[in-house]
């Protein structure tokens, strides 16, 4: 047992994240739940099928009633009047109303646990306020009646995940890519950078397909829930499809748009890639196109355009500086930002230890064109990426499921008598 | 109580015992003799039946009992509540234990919790020992509360280090105030131990900052080169390299060279030894090696001037030949003569230098003959061929040969040349002649003919003279090679 240093204490581990919540116990290499972050509500008492009683609304609507549709069946589901709402924006939690909803989805319906038995570990990225961290050791404690509590660096996870204590962590998550410099698993604040660059990406990407360009017309995202019936057609050719004019009037802007954003994200996930070796017309020409079929049963191939959309994560096109003067930095800007305000001792040792993972980084070629790109500058560079694509996704849960069951860890829980005793005060000395 | 079995049931119908599939085959070995006990298999089907059987038999080995692994029982494990001994408060987590273990055992991961000696100090010793201008008390207990909570990493003290309305610290700052405190406490308290211990303690917490701050300056100037400068280091690394590899197998093959000839050891500096002055002299022994080559045609008799003093100096000892007196003695000169010896003067440079390009081998003296310019080398051979002397091969090559032979080419050369100028030259006129007749009235074509004519005669006398030149010459160097064969 000591040889290892393991010690289960069958501790559970709760990673939220911009675009899923990830639940499972400590030891798993996978999180045995994961569900979308954001979730439906009604204003109107809903028929209340998977419903789950939220916090009531603020002062201007004391006695109306929300209900909150959480998880695979929450926002995915098309309600009449539904709206959706975003608790997590750029990785950190801005409404707090739906979490403890989302929590206790997660643990109690997916998972069939009881969280008051088991220790909770929970992720945090290395920007979070102390007020944010406070209050989710608040609802651990106060709401869900845990023995011990623990909130966790997700960099520091996603090191400990690559078998590291000190790294270089590039995140690219949905919303935020983050560079991360750890020592010894500590995070150092002044070499943090991040950015919103996914956003960028996600933004271009709509505009690319929704605006006609030379070979096809502007693609129309409709959601398939809103779709009778569809023929298939050839590529390129306009779509055949009878809409459902029942839901058509119900449809919220906010479910729209959330759809949509899905959708592109979609399309993003399987379709886009990185050039290995810079941009290069001539290169992405070459690359064989890649075929695709929006819900609505249009269907094309992507060729140039879909490494234009992973171009923008490594370079910006001078026209596009010209344009927005506040872009994202880009993923070459983060690392060089980070590491010149790092200590030049540390430089090396966190070169050699780059760890990269997210969603956002499985786009194919990434990890090539990210290792091109800062060999070009400094020598000794080692990438550690995972090819195990869950390894990648939930590197940080994989972290904090490695850390919660090693045996020295034990000692470092907020237990409940602590938090009685000390308060809010402990989650700032204790989790460093 | 078990049924009756298929051969309880074979016996009672007294049916011939065959083995059905799940039965194990029964031995062969029952025909065969027994293997005696104690014998290892491949020693008995070597000797077979004539083994010694008694032998074996009374000294039966004892085998040694087999390990019992575990006892084939299932381990059980119990799902228990333990108490982590390091934690101050009454925390109580479950996991799997063996469930032979004892209930107050101790938590095997709490000797995993060190501590690191940390130095405190009391109001009286500050006020007396560490009182510095630039820190406050309470900026230095801040600092060493930072130091203990985040074990002396001091990448993350840095870091976290944010003490209101304090200056600006860098890490440097942090590590010497940090330092100097732990020595003077350490120099300044009662020691019990000895001597030895305190200076090691000391010099454990020994901190430069100067030399800090400089050398991060330096590995700052490092990384900030740009590519272009890497890529000139580079270059100028693999070069050296080069350098480097060439003379040393210089150096090999002139050993091996003069170990065979000679039989004596070269006497060459070791290349390691002189490694850090090859990238000067190398270049400029080099540069005069070229140099030497272009002029060696013209003053190969002459001794070169060596680049520099104490590069000649320094090399003399390894010319090839013995080095030559620079005053013959007259007994001598008169055996010289007398052998027909012809000491030419080695140039001291070329020999000595240490680079191959500069170092000038035996040779044959006809092989230094100059060969004719290929453009004139056929008509040459014309002329010398008409003198009947054979250009490319001299039948005794000695020294005055070679030279009357160099004189003859040279002057051949020359006449061609000149033979070349004048039917350039000839040709011009006739071809302004020629435009000057077609322009002008053709009334006094004549007399243009005869100026031709008169023009036209003048290089054939010159051409004329110039073959008896060769001639006279062409009967001198046969003469002269009569004489001296």
């Amino acid at each position: 047992m000591v040889n290892y240093g393991g010690d289960e204490v069958s501790a559970l581990v709760l990673d939220i994240g911009t675009s899923t919540v990830r639940a499972g116990y400590a030891g798993d290499d996978t999180p045995k739940a994961v569900i979308p972050t954001c979730y439906g509500h009604m204003e109107e008492q809903g028929d209340g099928d998977v419903n789950m009683e939220g916090a009531e609304e603020g002062a201007q609507a004391p006695k109306k009633k929300t209900t909150l549709y959480v998880g695979q069946n929450g926002p995915s589901v098309w309600r009449a009047g539904m709206h959706i709402a975003h608790p997590v924006q750029n990785s950190l939690i801005t409404d707090f109303t739906p979490i403890p909803a989302l929590v206790s989805h997660v643990f109690k319906e997916v998972m069939r646990t009881d969280p008051s038995e088991h220790p909770v570990l929970v992720t945090e990225p290395a920007w979070n306020t102390p007020e944010n961290r406070e209050r989710m050791a608040e609802i651990m404690f106060e709401e869900f009646d845990v023995p011990a509590f623990y909130i966790a660096n997700t960099g520091v996870l996603n090191a400990f995940a690559a078998g590291k204590g000190s790294a270089l962590v590039i995140d690219v998550g949905q919303s935020t890519a983050s560079v991360t410099p750890i020592v010894d698993g500590f995070v150092l604040r002044t070499g943090l950078s991040y950015s919103g660059l996914p956003q960028l990406i996600h933004a271009h990407s709509k505009f690319t397909l929704t605006t006609p360009q030379p070979g096809r017309t502007g693609i129309q995202l409709i959601p398939h829930q809103l779709i009778t019936n569809k023929q298939p057609v050839d590529p390129t050719f306009p779509p055949k499809f009878v809409l459902r004019e029942d839901r058509v009037p119900g449809v919220t802007d906010s479910w729209r748009s959330w759809y949509e954003a899905r959708e592109v994200e979609e399309w993003i996930q399987s379709v886009a890639g990185v050039l290995d070796q810079g941009w290069n017309d001539q290169a992405a020409a070459q690359r064989g196109p890649r075929h695709y079929e929006f819900p609505t049963g249009y269907n094309t191939y992507f060729g140039p355009e879909r490494f234009s959309v992973g171009e923008l994560y490594f370079s910006h096109s001078p026209q596009l500086v010209a344009s927005n003067p506040n872009l994202p930095k880009t993923i070459p800007a983060l690392i060089s930002s980070a590491l010149g305000k790092c200590d030049p001792d540390i430089r090396q040792v966190l070169l050699g230890n780059i760890v990269l993972t997210g969603g956002g980084s499985m786009l194919s070629g990434f990890a090539d064109r990210l290792s091109a790109e800062l060999q070009r500058n400094v020598s000794h560079v080692k990438i550690h990426a995972p090819g195990n694509p869950s390894e990648r996704r939930y590197g940080g849960w994989l972290g904090g499921s490695i850390l919660a069951s090693l045996g020295t860890f034990h000692q470092l829980w907020i237990s409940k008598e602590e938090w009685k005793e000390h308060g809010k005060a402990i989650v700032g000395q204790r989790c460093k | 109580m078990a049924g009756p079995s298929a051969a309880d049931v074979r016996s009672v119908f007294s049916l011939p015992s065959t083995p059905g599939p799940s039965q194990p085959k029964a031995p062969p070995a029952t025909e065969r003799a027994r293997k005696p006990e104690g014998m290892s298999r491949e020693l008995y089907s070597l000797i077979g039946q004539s083994a010694p059987t008694l032998v074996a038999q009374l000294a039966k080995p004892r085998l040694k009992q087999k390990p019992n692994l575990g006892g084939g029982g299932r381990a059980k494990w119990e799902w228990r509540s333990f108490q982590n001994q390091v934690r101050s408060d009454g925390l109580r987590l479950s996991h799997w234990v063996k469930a032979g273990t004892p209930h107050d055992a101790e938590y095997p991961f709490a000797q995993y919790n060190v501590q690191n000696t940390t130095y405190t100090y009391t109001q009286d010793e500050y006020t007396k020992f560490l009182v510095d201008k630039d820190w406050t008390r309470e900026e230095t207990d801040y600092l060493f509360d930072l130091v203990r909570q985040y074990d002396q990493r001091f990448y993350i003290v840095a870091d976290r280090y944010e003490y209101p309305e304090g200056p600006q610290r860098s890490m440097e700052d942090l590590k010497d105030r940090y330092f100097s405190v732990c020595r003077k406490l350490v120099r300044n308290r009662p020691w019990s131990g000895d001597e030895g211990a305190k200076a090691q303690i000391l010099s454990s917490y020994a901190f430069d900052k100067e030399r800090e701050v400089m050398r991060k300056k330096y590995l700052e100037s490092l990384e900030s080169r740009t590519p272009n400068e890497i890529a000139e280091e580079e270059a100028l690394f693999t070069e050296l390299k080069r350098l480097e590899q060439n003379e040393r197998r210089f150096k090999k093959e002139r050993d091996e060279l003069l170990r065979t000839l000679l039989g004596i050891e070269s006497g060459l500096p070791d290349v390691q030894a002189e490694e850090e002055g090859i990238t000067g002299t190398s270049q400029a022994e080099s540069i005069s090696a070229v140099s030497t080559k272009k002029t060696k045609k013209k003053v190969a008799a002459e001794p070169e001037t060596p680049t520099s003093a104490s590069a000649s100096a320094s090399y003399t000892t390894v010319s090839l030949a013995p080095p030559i007196p620079k005053k013959q003695s007259a007994k001598s000169a008169a055996y010289d003569a007398l052998h027909c010896i012809h000491r030419t003067e080695v140039p001291q440079l070329t020999t000595a230098t240490a680079t191959k390009a500069a170092h000038q081998p035996v040779y044959l003296r006809s092989y230094k003959l100059p060969a004719p310019k290929s453009a004139n080398a056929h008509k040459i051979a014309q002329v010398l061929g008409e003198l009947s002397v054979s250009s490319s091969r001299l039948v005794m090559p000695t020294k005055d040969n070679c030279q009357k032979l160099e004189a003859l080419l040279e002057a051949a050369t020359a006449l061609v040349e000149t033979k070349k100028q004048v039917d350039k030259i000839d040709q011009e006129i006739r071809l302004a002649q020629e435009r000057l007749g077609q322009g002008s009235a053709d009334g006094d074509a004549d007399a243009d003919a005869e100026e031709d004519t008169m023009d036209v005669d003048e290089p054939i006398e010159e051409d004329g003279r110039a073959q008896s030149v060769a001639s006279a010459k062409s009967g001198r160097s046969s003469r002269a090679r009569r004489q001296s064969s």
